[in-house]
């Protein structure tokens, strides 16, 4: 049974200036008695999740919808435990893999299946299970003998496909993805779109952010509407995209 | 007692492979394509060797026999000790794009910076075993003790660097602080000077930790072995010190994803 649990979750991201970075103007400040009047230790914080409750449960395939800023990534990061929450409690059943960059640690002197190999690794993936799956992503890219030869040498197009096909090769209970990971060659298309598909069915819970409605629609069952780091909506995915086109049309208005 | 902090450890140590790959890896991007890769080190540093060797050995009136093996494997410890601690200072700002896109313990960053160092250190080695092969030591025997020494040393400079990463993470002005304070000590340690030619001020030799450390790893090679002394102070800076980077990591290892 995989879950992953919210509860009261906030997440507060503190913003760094020159001063707030300094040891040194720490220190002296410090030796100081006027310490107040002078000037504040530079570090404003940005409350960017304000207590979340959420339930996700198997078979829920969640979109987040919502502006830029409204919370969408650092929500996802939340989920992933990259970031562990201010305050609030999370609770989280299930192997967790999150896709926000496929390109992540890919190695320009290293050859294609030493990438393989680098990129399972930083996926979790053990040594046994990407043996196993070494000769499935070699035949996916449709690189061949290109795959032995350094990365430095591919042409862009190339290093996305072998980036696609490692990072969806992973196994995951709960998968988590900023925006649908596209690959832009047209015949590769078709295939890359199929192999997301799979991925998606075998993980148990998806949430994915993405603008796009209609990519939403597409994929999932749910979805959660995010604003300025609330849970604004959260229900089907008609309710919930019906009632956010509704406002986007609303505040677009002349007053 | 830091349960969070021994679980990362722990499970850092587990993905060894991963650590050990990406410090691999950051050192061959250095020597791309070169054709003696990492030996280029072995080369520099075997200049610097020779060339300090004999101007301060003629500076020092000293035997070059004598003082050419104690200056050049102190130099090649302590840059594998101050490479281990400025590179830590950086483990975790370098290590930004994995910390905030994955899930990855944390401590595998430290345990990287570690791995690549000792890597350079053993091309670097190649001038301690010439130095020993050429001129000599004053006592075989005391050879074996070197490997406890090294471990204790390195022990030592890890958790040096794991307080330096986690701070460092948070104030940005730390490493160069950092690099500043080793180049000092740098001229307070016996590195280019035998302790003894320091005459009535022996005390800058027995107050200094960095003089230990280099006592411990350098006194086997050359047959000297460490003292009674060296042995106590290294070890409880290691179990002090060890408890001091728990601490701190049980502490602000949420905080790194925030601040780097």
């Amino acid at each position: 049974m995989s879950l992953i649990q919210l509860q009261n979750v906030s997440v507060d991201l503190p913003v760094f200036e020159m001063g707030g970075r300094s040891l040194k103007k720490r220190l002296v400040a410090l030796g100081r008695r006027d310490r107040i009047a002078k000037d504040n230790d530079g570090v404003v914080v940005v409350r960017a999740l304000d207590s979340l409750n959420l339930t996700l449960q198997e078979g829920d395939r969640v979109g987040l919808i919502g502006r830029n800023g409204a919370g969408k990534s650092t929500l996802l990061r939340v989920l992933a435990g990259i970031y562990p929450p201010t305050s609030g409690h999370i609770y989280s059943r299930g192997r967790i893999v999150p896709l926000l960059d496929i390109s992540l640690g890919m190695d320009e002197l290293s050859t294609g299946r030493q990438n393989v190999r680098l990129r399972g690794l930083l996926l979790g993936m053990s040594d046994a299970e990407i043996r196993r799956k070494t000769e499935e992503i070699a035949t996916f890219t449709e690189l061949g003998d290109h795959l032995d030869l350094p990365l430095r040498t591919y042409s862009s197009g190339m290093r996305l496909r072998l980036a696609f096909a490692v990072s969806t090769a992973v196994d995951a209970d709960i998968l988590l993805l900023d925006e649908v990971i596209g690959v832009g060659d047209v015949s590769f298309m078709k295939k890359a779109e199929e192999r997301m598909l799979d991925l998606h069915n075998r993980a148990k819970i998806v949430v994915l952010a993405s603008h796009s409605d209609e990519v939403i629609r597409k994929m999932c069952n749910k979805a959660l509407w995010m604003d300025r780091g609330r849970a604004r909506e959260f229900g089907t995915v008609d309710f919930v995209t019906g009632k956010y086109i509704e406002e986007q049309a609303t505040s677009m208005l002349p007053p | 007692m830091f349960a969070t902090a021994l679980r990362d450890l722990s499970a850092s140590l587990a993905a060894w492979r991963l650590w050990s790959l990406l410090g691999w890896l950051e050192i061959r991007q250095r020597y791309a394509r070169s054709k003696l890769g990492p030996f280029w080190l072995t080369i520099s540093m075997g200049v610097i060797v020779g060339s300090i060797g004999i101007v301060y050995g003629t500076l020092f009136n000293q035997n070059l026999a004598d003082y050419l093996p104690m200056m050049g494997i102190g130099l090649v410890f302590w840059s594998l000790l101050t490479g281990i601690i400025n590179e830590s200072c950086l483990a975790y700002i370098n290590s930004a794009g994995y910390i905030r896109q994955t899930s990855t313990p944390k401590l595998l960053f430290m345990l990287q910076v570690g791995w690549r160092n000792l890597m350079i250190f053993l091309h670097n080695f190649v001038i301690v075993i010439l130095l020993l092969a050429v001129f000599g030591s004053k006592d075989w025997s005391t050879l074996p003790i070197f490997i406890p020494g090294l471990v204790l040393f390195i022990l030592n400079a890890l958790w040096i660097g794991q307080v330096a990463g986690v701070i460092s993470a948070r104030f940005r002005d730390l490493p160069q602080i950092t690099a500043a304070m080793l180049q000092m000590a740098f001229y307070v340690t016996p590195i280019l000077y035998h302790p003894s030619m320091l005459n009535k001020h022996q005390w800058i030799v027995d107050f200094n930790p960095f003089a230990h450390l280099l006592d411990l790893v350098r006194g086997p090679l050359i047959g000297d072995p460490p003292s009674v002394l060296t042995w106590c102070v290294t070890g409880v800076m290691a179990v002090l010190g060890w408890l001091l980077a728990l601490a701190l990591t049980e502490r602000y290892l949420k905080r790194i994803p925030y601040w780097v």
